[in-house]
């Protein structure tokens, strides 16, 4: 297998023929994160495999996916994942960042993320807690319109 | 790319259809490999006999047979970009040589598409995780975009707002595989064309291998869309007689073979005898007693080992609606010979 490793040890890159204009990173190591792009008040990230050092929008690997934050007309927000090389580069000790790992949690390739347990918990708890505040606010103002009558 | 055909030619109903569409089929013919349609295994009817299918090696000649070869229809001309028109002096050999090769383009473009039985509606759930139930509002579809993998075998889920993790539905399915991987002649909502109002308009101005090819491109062939613009479409052509349309056409074949099952060959048979097209007539009455073994008419040309024109005297004798019609044309094909 021609493994040509011209990068520091600490990622183990087994089969990966980089390309001799890839820069070594002191400590880098390779990372699957969401790159933004899109325009004004229109996100849209692209699933990338890129060295971690490398600024968030700039040269990457390879592209793994993409993710739309904003629902479509049939309120479906879609994603597409390459499952194949995902694989490959997790096998090659690339990391995922949260947001990543939430989403391949959310589809099944992943178990689910603990964040996103304790975030649906928490939304949940909020939805209680504004329902019991408009119930509130409901019957003071039933209080005050009577008031209002027997003055 | 149809964008750019509607603006540069003229708006008419022919030219949209017909040019989205036409080169279609060849396209489909590359890609086969990834879309693997499953052919159905011989079934047996409701007695017992083996079912004939669609994909039957007999069917197909016959049906091939039936469809014609006129090479003035298949190779008309479409509208297209202007080029200078190429002349080529040949010698009669070469002359020769260049019709069997148009032959076999022919044959190419008159390939049939497949009929299969409709598709079974997708309700697998995967997951259900009720703890993740209020942290969305919307789903998320997560289709796999793995180059290799056949679009029938790809992985396609959605995660509902409720925490329930489920495969997509078929329509579903298309539409995200026409997201990632847009086939040419193909939106990802249906046009409106197809609507049974507009199908109306359609039909009165005779589109109807336009139409078909439009569906063909923009429907899977085992889509409920598809066997409804199908059926509509062959009705039609049935109630009106407009049986010529169709033939020498990649359709005729599916048509011919929705009119056997549905068992009203009537119309077709007089339309074939009064074009003197009798060797036509032979393989369609032949076709319907593979398909129908246990019939009167089949039952009774086995008893007498009926050939050619035998076998339509019986057929109109057993079991056809119009045997006058039918009699009266045979006479007068009698008559001219």
């Amino acid at each position: 297998m021609n493994s040509r490793t011209g990068i520091s040890k600490e990622f183990s890159i087994m089969v990966h023929l980089s390309s001799t204009l890839l820069k070594r990173y002191h400590g880098g190591f390779v990372v699957i994160r969401l790159a933004l792009g899109g325009c004004t008040n229109r996100p849209f990230y692209r699933i990338v495999a890129a060295f971690n050092k490398r600024a968030r929008d700039s040269k990457y690997i390879e592209q793994l996916g993409t993710y739309d934050p904003l629902p479509n007309i049939y309120n479906e927000k879609l994603v597409s994942l390459n499952y194949g090389r995902i694989k490959y580069w997790i096998g090659c000790g690339a990391h995922t960042t949260k947001p990543v790992a939430k989403l391949l949690g959310l589809s099944g390739f992943f178990p689910l993320h603990p964040m996103t347990v304790t975030e649906a918990e928490r939304k949940r708890k909020q939805a209680v807690l504004m329902e019991a505040q408009q119930v509130g606010e409901g019957d003071k103002e039933d209080e005050q319109d009577k008031e209002e009558q027997e003055a | 790319m149809a964008a750019s055909c509607m603006v540069r030619r003229v708006c008419r109903l022919s030219c949209c259809m017909r040019d989205s569409a036409l080169r279609e089929w060849p396209a489909r013919a590359l890609c086969a490999s990834r879309v693997s349609y499953s052919s159905t295994q011989a079934e047996t009817g409701a007695d017992g006999f083996p079912k004939v299918q669609f994909s039957d090696e007999r069917v197909q000649d016959i049906l091939s047979q039936i469809t014609g070869l006129d090479l003035q229809k298949v190779f008309r001309p479409v509208k297209e970009e202007l080029k200078p028109p190429v002349y080529k002096v040949m010698t009669d050999e070469q002359l020769h040589q260049a019709k069997c090769w148009a032959a076999e383009e022919a044959r190419k473009r008159l390939k049939m598409p497949p009929v299969l039985p409709e598709r079974k509606p997708i309700n697998d759930i995967l997951a259900h995780d009720k703890v993740l139930e209020g942290l969305e509002t919307a789903k998320y579809i997560f289709t796999d975009i793995t180059f290799e993998t056949p679009h029938r075998q790809r992985f396609v889920v959605v995660r509902e707002p409720d925490g329930c993790l489920r495969k997509a539905s078929w329509e579903e399915r298309d539409r995200m595989i026409q997201v990632y991987f847009p086939k040419r002649g193909r939106k990802i909502t249906a046009p409106p064309i197809f609507q049974e109002a507009n199908l109306k308009n359609v039909f009165l101005q005779d589109q109807h291998e336009a139409l078909l090819d439009l569906c063909l491109a923009q429907f899977e062939p085992d889509s409920a869309e598809y066997k409804k613009v199908h059926r509509l479409t062959y009705e039609d052509i049935e109630k009106q007689g407009k049986y010529d349309l169709l033939r020498s056409t990649r359709h005729f074949g599916g048509m011919t073979w929705y009119l056997v099952m549905a068992r009203h060959v009537d119309g077709l048979l007089v339309d074939m005898l009064q074009r003197d097209l009798i060797h036509d007539a032979v393989s369609l009455v032949s076709l319907f007693n593979l398909v129908h073994p246990q019939s009167e008419s089949a039952e009774e040309a086995h008893k007498l080992k009926a050939e050619g024109i035998d076998l339509i005297k019986v057929y109109a004798k057993m079991e056809s609606q119009r045997a006058g019609y039918i009699e009266l044309a045979l006479q007068a094909h009698q008559q001219a010979v």
